[in-house]
């Protein structure tokens, strides 16, 4: 389980000048199993609250549970062992350059366990053949299209089977039948390890597919939260406007 | 469960009585830029010795990545051999010809200017001058991939996977740079001063036999020659690292790190010639 409570972030311009408020007084809370749909316009902290939830900045003010540890006063060791059971897709999919496909399916298991090499080799190639990828192992990440990064983004994110993932705009810049069979994938994924998610996503219409629940995010504050269905037949005006993707409105 | 609704009391659906955010920056006064500029400096130099003394934890402590310290020799090492030995080559030709203009003017005598050369070389120049070269090419570099890897979110990545750039990233670059900090300064200091001896020997018929002379050179001067290759290696990629991992922003960000890594490496460099050459002068004096 994933709670936010009286969450706020601001970063200081270097140089001076005043903080910029990223996030303000945020609080949810996302339960165990729980596909949580987080959505809101360009530049209203979706992205932060991900980092905040596995410690990769620390909030200004408010408290962040994650499985009843304090993300908030943890050590760096302490977010460190957190993390084990924490799996991440970042938006620019974050591929390291210098390592192969198969390397880069593979780091986290590399860090984070002590498995063999042929035990690691096997988990890669069952990964891989999940996200359609097989023989794709020795390419390098430089020469691959944008929805296969995604694709091995996706599979690094969950070959540890961590309880809870976290995927920051899973589709993005994919055409439309791409995204679909990414969102399909992440869903079965979920399904399969009974995960707690939360993804970040603008493609409203497939997100709402797979949501158990949904937050809105605007101007840095939750605004939102609740079921799918909810969530499409609210009538909040800012809700309504970016769920319907409506050009009248308050946005 | 009900939809909950952060700002229940908006009082018009269509005007949200949200407070406007602070994007903008505020410009300060004259105070105020320095009072800021002085807090980024004392901030900038924490971080950066966070980064040095961690380095040294996980040189220690770290775990050891198969391969990396090597991969990184062969980056700072071999890919910097040429530049280093063509620069250093024309600098020996360079100071060797000035000094011989000088020496003639004064004393038209040329029995000491290998000797004092050689001194000069491995003294200082040889590891200054290099080290400086360095930085221009490996602090660059390291600074520029690093801070890619920032902008990326390679960085976050990394974090996510326990594994500390610190370790992961700086450690090898620091192991190697050291080692191939001594190699190239070795190498491209002999060039220099063969090419030195080559240009005495054109320009003012000094035997060759004559100009390389080591007699001026003791132990001080390899002690200091040798600390002084030692600093520079460590210093390079934990300045240009530190740059590095302090990038923000995009491409532009990026740019900037890389700008940032060269001046302040090459700073760095001057600032411990200065405090080594004084230590070496109270301990070898002469």
């Amino acid at each position: 389980m994933i709670t936010f409570a009286g969450v706020s972030k601001s970063f200081r311009p270097s140089g001076g000048g005043r903080p910029n408020h990223v996030l303000r007084d945020v609080s949810f809370r996302v339960p165990q199993g729980c596909l949580y749909g987080l959505i809101g316009p360009g530049a209203s902290g979706k992205s932060v609250l991900l980092k905040l939830i596995v410690g990769l900045i620390k909030p200004s003010a408010g408290h962040i549970e994650v499985d009843g540890q304090d993300v908030v006063t943890s050590s760096e060791l302490e977010l460190q062992r957190m993390r084990l059971k924490i799996g991440m897709l970042f938006q620019n999919n974050a591929l390291f350059d210098h390592l192969t496909v198969a390397e880069n399916i593979a780091f986290p298991l590399r860090r984070l366990t002590t498995l063999s090499d042929d035990a690691i080799k096997l988990r890669v190639d069952e990964r891989l053949a999940h996200v359609a990828m097989t023989g794709f192992d020795e390419r390098m990440p430089s020469g691959l299209s944008g929805g296969q990064k995604k694709r091995i983004g996706v599979a690094r994110a969950t070959i540890a089977e961590a309880s809870i993932v976290l995927y920051d705009e899973p589709a993005a810049g994919l055409d439309p039948v791409t995204s679909q069979k990414i969102f399909e994938l992440l869903r079965e994924e979920q399904h399969a390890a009974q995960a707690t998610v939360v993804m970040v996503s603008s493609d409203l219409d497939r997100l709402l597919t797979v949501t158990d629940r949904v937050g809105m995010m605007y101007r840095g504050q939750l605004i939102f939260d609740g079921t799918t269905r909810e969530a499409q037949e609210s009538l909040e005006p800012r809700v309504k406007q970016f769920i319907h993707g409506l050009t009248e409105g308050p946005l | 469960m009900t939809p909950t609704l952060a700002r229940p009391n908006a009082s018009s659906p269509h005007e949200p009585e949200l407070e406007p955010l602070e994007h903008a920056y505020e410009p300060l006064g004259f105070v105020g830029s320095l009072g800021a500029a002085g807090i980024d400096l004392i901030v900038g130099a924490r971080e950066l010795y966070s980064v040095f003394v961690r380095t040294l934890h996980y040189v220690v402590r770290g775990r050891r990545e198969k391969g990396a310290v090597i991969r990184q020799m062969y980056e700072i090492g071999n890919r910097s051999f040429l530049f280093l030995s063509i620069t250093m080559g024309f600098i020996g030709m360079i100071l060797v010809y000035q000094a011989g203009l000088q020496a003639k003017r004064i004393v038209p005598d040329f029995t000491l200017l290998g000797a004092t050369f050689l001194e000069l070389l491995v003294r200082d120049f040889a590891a200054s001058l290099g080290a400086l070269m360095l930085a221009t090419r490996v602090g660059a570099g390291i600074a520029a991939e690093i801070g890619s890897m920032v902008v990326t979110e390679q960085i976050d990545a990394l974090r996510m996977c326990a594994a500390d750039p610190i370790d992961f990233l700086i450690k090898p670059r620091f192991l190697a740079s050291i080692v191939m900090t001594l190699v190239l300064v070795v190498c491209a200091g002999a060039i220099s001063f063969v090419a030195g001896g080559l240009t005495a020997n054109i320009a003012f018929d000094v035997p060759l036999r004559t100009f390389f002379n080591h007699e001026l050179v003791d132990f001080g001067d390899m002690a200091i020659g040798l600390t002084k290759c030692l600093a520079y290696g460590a210093a390079i990629p934990i300045v240009s690292g530190y740059c590095g991992l302090s990038t923000f922003g995009g491409s532009e960000g990026v740019g900037w790190a890389t700008t940032r890594a060269v001046v302040n490496t090459s700073l760095a460099i001057i600032i411990l010639n200065f405090f080594i050459s004084g230590a070496g002068f109270l301990v070898f004096p002469g």
